[in-house]
């Protein structure tokens, strides 16, 4: 490569990462002017500028550069862009970036009354840094551009969680979160490493090219990388065994904290598991087998265990944002379902059917709604003299705060899974994916009891989940309250509920234009050609 | 490239010259010096801190501040360095082409730090209190 294709490769990085600069520039100013005034407003009203800004920006880039798919599927020869360059505009970058700019006006909005004056400019320009990290996240090409993506999101994490509250309790969450999450960050550069030792290049698509060169004589080597890569993913994305951390975290830190926490890296760790392992792989569906075919058991195993710890030990909570975490964590099970099952789905029929990683997308989706709209509500009724702690504290809210309330409730209904709301329609899709192995073919019977018996487990999971989700319910609507409630709503809070609200409800009532974007940004046409057949059956045997 | 061991000599004349440096200038202190003992001088030096006793007592957090600070000037050097270094010699190691678009790069780096280091300066990290 000479130096002016590296010039030109340059280039086209930066065009494509102009929102991401946009809202750096923007952090940056929060940052020195939080030095010259205290003001809340102020400095929230320019988060939420720099964020309509990046997403103004992001417009015009997505219609001015096209897609990766969008050029293969116009024939052009993308190998060049694809091998070379550490950025892709891919769907599943314009769908994560859009992910990440409503998340971030969420949680800039039902944070703006919760942080303090002093700490207004610094709290939001975190937050706005990692938003730009999680929008790189998905558009990241090369394992070093995905790590300091997640580190973007992680390092004003740790400021973010001791910003809004200065406590005992913050203290220990905040250190808590940060020796757990350098420690993951190690994991992930081991496994890291390991990936390039085997291929010699830090290019993702490079990288899974060589890996499906020869699938059935991957390296040892592979195991270890994988399982690397998945244990330090796990911490962010609150899988079982590396979940311990997220109950005392949640309860230490502030609502906005705790909520922040739910979104931001497990989304991103979702994306980078679904780049890093191949689903999303342009160049040729190895559908997450790149590191080995052991993926769909070990997410299997995976799954069923952090769904059964997660909900079990939600049943046991009494106080709300621990309960809230164990949820966050079965809600992560049911995902990684999704992750188990994508291999097997991608060619055992014709047609690819949603339930795989696409159904991975859409429940992100669903799950950072419902999920953002309860920490809000708590966040709204929480003040510094009566804090919103146990299940009693909401108690009797359907007559203090009757709109409030019926919001709580269709969160929490979502979070059940009742029909028409967007938990429903994200835990069918899982669900439906992981019965949809067929029986019939030889090499699959043994994964389809398999994933029959996880979907199983799921839907037992779904009951269990039930009951606390229901215990909080009854207690707005069946009990008197204890000591009532008389926060006052701020509008930037009820402006956040509301979005949530919507997509939850919109997501459950009319899921299809989300569900053909997750499919987009998973399926490519190149990726679903006959060339896929005979590589990933023979990775199965 | 073949290895000859005595392009390295202005390496060795160096590590001569630091060893020699630092055991003069410890015999020379050990000499010269005059000599008054008190119980402060005669404990193991460690950077202002009590060597003997519980290692887990606190410390003022100017020193920490102190330290990151270090590191936005430090890791400055660590990039601008090669940078001029290479980026305008006679027979170019840096493609022409190139040559802007690190510039800039260099550039935004810069103000990136001097953010950091405007940031630092109105928080008051200048003020040894």
């Amino acid at each position: 490569m000479n130096g002016s294709d590296v010039a030109v490769s340059l280039g086209g990085v930066f065009s494509l990462i102009v929102p991401e600069i946009l809202l750096l520039v923007v952090a940056c100013v929060l940052f020195v002017g939080s030095t010259i005034r205290a003001n809340r407003n102020l400095w929230g009203g320019v988060a939420v500028f720099g964020l309509f800004l990046a997403a103004y920006a992001l417009w015009l880039t997505a219609a001015k550069v096209p897609t990766i798919e969008a050029r293969a599927e116009n024939g052009e020869n993308i190998s060049t862009m694809l091998f070379t360059s550490s950025i892709l505009q891919t769907r599943l970058s314009l769908l994560v970036s859009a992910i990440a700019l409503v998340g971030g006006l969420v949680l800039v909005l039902f944070s703006w009354n919760e942080v303090p004056d002093q700490h207004a400019g610094e709290y939001h320009a975190c937050l706005l840094l990692s938003v730009a990290g999680l929008m790189v996240t998905g558009a990241a090409n090369d394992l070093i551009t995905l790590f300091l993506a997640l580190e973007l999101i992680s390092i004003p994490t740790y400021v973010l969680l001791y910003l809004l509250r200065h406590d005992r309790a913050a203290q220990e969450a905040s250190a808590k979160y940060f020796l757990l999450s350098i420690f993951s960050s190690g994991l992930l550069l081991f496994g890291f490493s390991y990936m390039y030792g085997m291929t010699g290049t830090t290019n993702i698509a490079a990288l899974l090219d060589a890996l499906a060169r020869d699938p059935n004589r991957l390296p040892a080597l592979a195991l270890v990388a994988l399982v690397m890569v998945v244990a330090g993913m796990g911490f962010k994305i609150t899988a079982v065994p590396f979940h311990f951390y997220a109950p005392d975290v949640y309860q230490g830190s502030a609502p906005a904290g705790a909520a922040f926490l739910a979104f931001m890296p497990k989304a991103a760790g979702f994306v980078a598991l679904l780049l890093v392992l191949g689903y999303t792989w342009i160049g040729g569906p190895v559908r997450g087998l790149a590191l080995g075919p052991q993926v769909p058991i070990l997410f299997l195993i995976l799954a069923a265990l952090t769904m059964c710890v997660g909900n079990v030990l939600a049943i046991l909570q009494d106080n709300v944002k621990r309960m809230l975490a164990y949820s966050s964590v079965a809600h992560a099970g049911y995902m990684l379902i999704g992750l188990a099952v994508a291999p097997d789905l991608s060619y055992s029929t014709g047609k690819p059917i949603t339930g795989g990683a696409e159904a991975v997308l859409f429940y992100l989706v669903a799950y950072s709604a419902m999920t953002l709209g309860a920490f809000a509500v708590i966040t709204l009724l929480s003040t510094p003299e009566r804090p919103v702690e146990t299940v009693d504290d909401l108690a009797g809210l359907s007559s203090s705060h009757p709109g409030v309330a019926i919001l709580m409730a269709l969160f929490l209904f979502s979070l059940i899974g009742i029909p028409l709301t967007a938990g429903f329609a994200g835990k069918f899709l899982i669900f439906f994916g992981a019965l949809a192995i067929p029986a019939d073919q030889v090499q699959l019977s043994e994964h389809a009891l398999w994933f029959w018996r996880l979907a199983l487990i799921g839907a037992v999971n779904a009951a269990i989940g039930a009951w606390y989700y229901l215990r909080i319910v009854s207690a707005m609507y069946l009990r008197t309250p204890i000591k009532p409630i008389e926060q006052h709503p701020s509008w930037p809070g009820v402006t956040a509920m509301l979005i949530c609200a919507a997509v939850t409800l919109g997501l459950g009532v009319y899921p299809w234009p989300m569900v053909k974007a997750a499919r987009a940004a998973i399926l490519s046409e190149r990726s679903t050609d006959a060339r896929t057949e005979p590589l990933a059956k023979t990775r199965n045997d | 490239m073949d290895f000859d061991l005595a392009t390295y000599y202005p390496i060795f004349i160096y590590l001569l010259f630091i060893l020699a440096f630092a055991g003069g200038a410890m015999v020379a202190a050990h000499i010269i010096g005059p000599h008054r003992r008190t119980a402060v001088k005669l404990m193991p030096y460690e950077s202002g801190m009590d060597p003997i006793g519980d290692a887990r007592h606190r410390f003022d957090v100017k020193f920490y501040l102190t330290a990151i600070l270090f590191l936005v000037f430090d890791v400055e050097l660590l990039f601008l360095y090669p940078w001029a270094v290479v980026a305008y010699r006679q027979e170019p190691l840096l493609p022409a082409e190139l040559r802007r678009i690190v510039f800039w790069e260099i550039l935004a780096f810069v103000i990136s730090l001097f953010v950091a280091y405007i940031y630092a300066w109105r928080k008051g990290v200048f003020r040894w209190r």
